[in-house]
């Protein structure tokens, strides 16, 4: 029922990576968004999602990541999720978001 | 022989990770695989986003939620008495072109298997949904 991000810039690989942990849900959806939102305009680059701890998310949070997705797109910044676990990506699966968000050569 | 377990939760977001530990529990109860709890878990949280996101206004008031239990199948009623909304307005989501709102009924729908949606507007919604053991 909570929510911990850390984020560091890899200028090496010139992209973000934001791990998050714990749940993304209805009630910590706008966490995420503010993060991703602030990270963004720091600079504004690829975001890689570290999922590897992520036990849950919703379609608060899945909404949240579309919108991100969709704004960073139109800057050519890619916004990608890695390490999902089964039941996250499950979701992304039913929803479609696995073909748009999860590239398996990254 | 049914069981019946009611919960009166108020229509606050920080609450529904409450109401996802009581349908985890209720599901492993009814003896469903760990899959399918997940399921259950996530459809029943998903409606709950829609009670609080839709039914009530400005965080105002419970929705009420009954786990019906079996030896068959569990089904659970989700019903806030919120504005309610013409089902007839409900567009399924095109998922080639993923918006941010819109996925809680199709997600439900996916991960349940029977599911019905009463709503009239001004009376509030119920979400009745039901998986087989």
């Amino acid at each position: 029922m909570t929510l911990e991000m850390k984020s560091f810039f890899n200028s090496e690989m010139n992209q973000w990576k934001l791990e998050v942990k714990g749940e993304i849900d209805v009630f910590t959806a706008k966490n995420l968004r503010e993060k991703i939102k602030d990270i963004y305009n720091k600079k504004q680059k690829d975001i890689i999602l570290d999922f590897k701890q992520l036990n849950y998310i919703d379609s608060t949070g899945l909404g949240v990541i579309i919108g991100a997705y969709g704004r960073m797109k139109e800057k050519n910044n890619n916004l990608i999720i890695i390490n999902a676990k089964q039941n996250v990506l499950k979701l992304l699966t039913i929803t479609g978001l696995d073909k748009i968000l999860i590239k398996t050569n990254f | 022989m049914t069981d019946l377990l009611k919960f009166s939760i108020p229509g606050k977001p920080e609450y529904v990770g409450v109401v996802r530990l009581a349908a985890s529990s209720v599901a492993n109860r009814a003896g469903f695989d760990v899959e399918a709890i997940e399921d259950i878990k996530v459809a029943v949280a998903e409606a709950c986003n829609n009670a609080i996101l839709h039914g009530i206004s400005d965080n105002c008031c419970n929705y009420e939620i009954a786990f019906t239990l079996d030896e068959k199948k569990l089904t659970i009623a989700i019903d806030d008495n919120g504005k309610g909304y013409d089902i007839g307005n409900y567009q399924e989501p095109d998922l080639a072109n993923p918006k941010e709102g819109g996925l809680g009924i199709f997600i439900i729908r996916a991960l349940m298997d029977e599911v019905q949606i009463n709503s009239n507007t001004g009376k509030g919604t119920t979400i009745t949904m039901t998986k087989y053991i």
